[in-house]
């Protein structure tokens, strides 16, 4: 046995936070907030130059055929400095569905562009006053001579770094099938002011837009599903890496600010909540290295293992942020203490294609806790 | 990057073989009717202990009662990978208690380090064998998580140690035959100076050892009064006036403890998953109400964290050598969540949950370990102990107001 990852891992890890360094850590997400959005472009091509791109595309795609742990050192040091850009929706969810559904054609068309960093992808899924799996869309694909014609709105759609491709989901006769449609050919992009302004999101409309049928139609939900588990292992190292920056900012900020003639750490009261802060941070750590790797090794347990992971990180992150608010005291409450940047994100994450509640049902439901074998009564009460 | 090392969960040939040979091996000398679910423990002190020896016995005469000693001591040499499985299948079996526990994974290793060849001849193949029982002596009642601050005084008088004081918390005092004792033997400014550690014979007048009941009604420790006890100069472990070295010593020697926890902790939250499936209120069982699913779910996923960070850091144990404070970490956390599934187990039976014994579902087995559970954050160091531990030796915090 052995769970740590391997050394190669680690010095593609350092390599790559050297480069967020380069970037000044959250200068790049702050950039955004002031409307400044050649950082995003910058940066992504700074990380393809890197190799991380081909990462997860297979050889035969020109990528390097890796799996979801060499990912892990990826995204927990780009969560680490709140790296604006489409990282995780092309890397992590467009690549794994493409690469699982796609026919050759429309691999070759697309995955040596995104392993190069020519091409990156988005996700337009939701729609208004529908879940994440809702029993129908209201986007609707209409058969053409040569493919299809999608027509309806999606929301909360991300556009930052101009993703020139979107996975979207859209109603065809067979149900709920998924396209691939082109950024040129949306209809209208309608910025929507995100909470966390480090993200853009927006509302698109398809007028007619041509469209690329993914996989089999009708079998829409059951691919995002699986591509979910590559999403949610990626995007619980990003938490796991901005969890570790709050402990380590606030462990920091707790030896040097000094109150009552001692450092504040010394008080119990700020330094068990610092190493409470830090117990969940190993869990969160934990369980993410492990739902890494079931999705790479394609374990029995992955489903569970992925869902588990993400309802635990989804809360830990936020309350690593709020309690990190609290312990910097004045300063924590304020816009220039990188602090809030993480509880805004940390929000933005919590209910993204999947919320805690969902992700513990799917876990019991993995885990075979509704199978029902022998039953008993329970002691009568009243 | 492909193919070099990194995470990997499976066990190698000689690990399974090992996991084959012990099972096997269970199956044969495990007590009558304890695989079959009859596990019950004598009620009667003399035959419980009686019950309890018998068992070591059996394990040392099967090679299995101290696996991580050296083969020159009667042990296997057992890498800590072995340790795990032996930990992990005595958990699934859940084999009785080694009522050596102190004496095989502390005094003797202990011992075997730095004991005189006398002590090692006298009491290291004893140990083994079950024929000495040890306790530990270190708490008291002015002495609990700050231990320096222990009054137990030996005095020498005319070529012997007189030892005078009282030593509460004594787990396995009432069975033991020896007592790994600390005591203050001179007054230092420096309060982890002037400590000594003896091996003091229980079998005496001066040792009166009195049980507390605990609140779950079990009676696992003591108290220990020394009225004029005596031990010698050959009863001295390491050097005199330097048992707190002894002391750190002996509890780097304890490196596969939490292990068991975690094993332990894993088959009671099943237990309570089983209760959740079988338990039916109006014709429903329980895991079928959302609140519970949730909430199971939620304790399931930090439980299996508690068990990866513990494989986290066995992985870094075996590369660096050296447990680190990474313990204090396992430990915390491991004991925090055995808490909150028993507290979560009460909740769920609802009103049916103030039954007990034969009365309560599963005959009462949530009730007594939901009481037994509140000593797993206190015995062994409080939670807020290895809090300090983890904010200052892992995260850096400044030392404590008291250090």
């Amino acid at each position: 046995m052995d769970f740590a990852l391997s050394e190669e891992q680690e010095l593609f890890r350092t390599a790559i936070r050297k480069y967020m360094n380069n970037l000044n850590g959250t200068e790049a997400a702050r950039a955004v907030i002031d409307g400044k959005l050649d950082v995003v472009a910058s940066a992504a091509s700074g990380l393809a130059e890197m190799g991380v791109t081909a990462i997860p595309v297979s050889e035969e795609s020109d990528g390097l055929g890796l799996g979801a742990l060499d990912l892990v050192p990826v995204f927990e040091e780009t969560g680490r400095v709140l790296l604006p850009g489409s990282q995780l929706e092309t890397l992590a969810l467009a690549v794994p569905l493409l690469e699982s559904f796609g026919t050759p054609a429309q691999k070759a068309a697309r995955l040596p562009d995104v392993a190069a960093g020519a091409s990156t992808m988005s996700v337009a899924w939701y729609e208004k006053g529908t879940s994440l799996f809702p029993n129908s869309f209201c986007c609707v694909a209409a058969k053409t001579e040569n493919g299809y014609a999608l027509t309806g709105t999606k929301t909360l759609v991300p556009v930052i770094g101009e993703p020139d491709v979107f996975i979207t989901g859209a109603q065809t006769a067979e149900g709920k099938s998924l396209f691939l449609v082109k950024a040129s050919d949306l209809a209208s992009v309608r910025l929507l002011s995100a909470l966390d302004e480090t993200q853009q999101l927006a509302e698109v409309t398809f007028d007619a837009a041509p469209g690329e049928l993914l996989g089999e139609p009708g079998n829409a939900a059951e691919m995002m599903k699986h591509g979910l588990l590559h999403f949610n292992a990626a995007l619980c190292s990003s938490m796991v890496g901005g969890m570790d920056e709050l402990v380590k900012m606030t462990a920091e900020y707790a030896k040097i600010r000094v109150q009552f003639n001692q450092p504040i750490g010394r008080f119990q009261a700020i330094k068990h909540g610092i190493v409470n802060m830090k117990l969940d941070l190993e869990t969160a750590r934990s369980l993410s290295y492990y739902a890494a790797w079931t999705v790479e090794t394609d374990a029995v347990d992955k489903v569970s293992a992925v869902h588990s992971a993400r309802s635990f990180i989804s809360k830990a992150y936020i309350k690593a942020a709020g309690d990190s608010i609290q312990i910097h005291g004045g300063i924590g409450f304020t816009e220039e203490l990188d602090v809030q940047l993480f509880l805004k994100r940390a929000r933005y994450y919590e209910n993204y294609f999947g919320s805690v509640r969902d992700s513990r049902k799917t876990a019991a439901h993995a885990l075979g806790w509704h199978s029902v074998s022998a039953t008993r009564d329970a002691i009568p009460v009243s | 990057m492909k193919g070099c090392a990194g995470v990997d969960f499976t066990f190698t040939k000689k690990e399974e073989k090992f996991r084959g040979e012990l099972r096997g091996w269970l199956e044969v000398n495990l007590p009558k009717g304890w695989l079959a679910g009859d596990r019950k423990l004598p009620e009667d002190h003399e035959q419980y202990s009686q019950f309890l020896r018998d068992w070591q016995r059996t394990l040392y005469e099967g090679g299995w009662a101290a696996i991580s000693w050296p083969k020159e001591y009667g042990g296997r040499d057992a890498t800590l990978m072995e340790e795990i499985i032996y930990h992990q299948e005595m958990v699934r079996v859940q084999s009785p208690p080694l009522v050596n526990y102190i004496g095989i994974h502390m005094v003797a290793p202990t011992l075997m380090q730095m004991g005189t060849d006398e002590q090692k001849d006298e009491f290291i193949e004893k140990i083994l064998t079950g024929e000495q029982v040890w306790s530990q002596g270190y708490s008291e009642p002015g002495a609990g998580s700050d231990l320096t601050a222990l009054q137990t005084t030996a005095v020498k008088k005319d070529g012997k140690w007189v030892i005078n004081g009282q030593k509460v918390w004594t787990s396995f005092a009432h069975l033991a035959d020896r007592c790994f004792l600390l005591t203050k033997t001179s007054q230092s400014e420096k309060k982890h100076e002037g400590i000594t550690v003896f091996l003091l014979d229980m079998d005496q007048e001066g040792v009166e050892t009195r049980p507390i009941v605990q609140m779950d009604g079990h009676q696992e420790f003591n108290e220990v009064y020394l009225t004029d006890a005596i031990a010698t100069d050959a009863d001295i472990v390491g050097e005199e006036g330097k048992g707190w070295a002894v002391l750190i010593a002996l509890m780097l020697h304890e490196r596969s403890g939490i292990a068991a926890q975690v094993f332990t902790l894993e088959q009671q939250f099943d237990s309570v998953i089983e209760l959740a499936k079988t338990i039916r209120v109006n014709g429903t069982p329980l895991i079928e109400d959302p609140f519970v699913e949730d909430g199971l779910a939620d304790l399931h996923a930090r439980i299996n964290g508690a068990k990866l960070n513990y494989y986290r850091n066995i992985t870094h144990t075996l590369k660096n050598g050296k447990p680190g404070a990474e313990s204090s970490l396992d430990k915390l956390l491991v004991s925090e969540l055995t808490k909150e599934v028993f507290d979560f187990a009460m909740t769920i039976q609802g009103h049916a949950g103030v039954l007990t014994k034969d009365d309560a579902l599963f005959d009462g087995e949530m009730q007594r370990q939901y009481l037994a559970s509140f000593g797993a954050t206190i015995g062994g160091g409080t939670s807020e102990v290895q809090r300090n531990t983890i904010g200052e030796r892992i995260l850096g915090l400044p030392k404590d107001l008291g250090r």
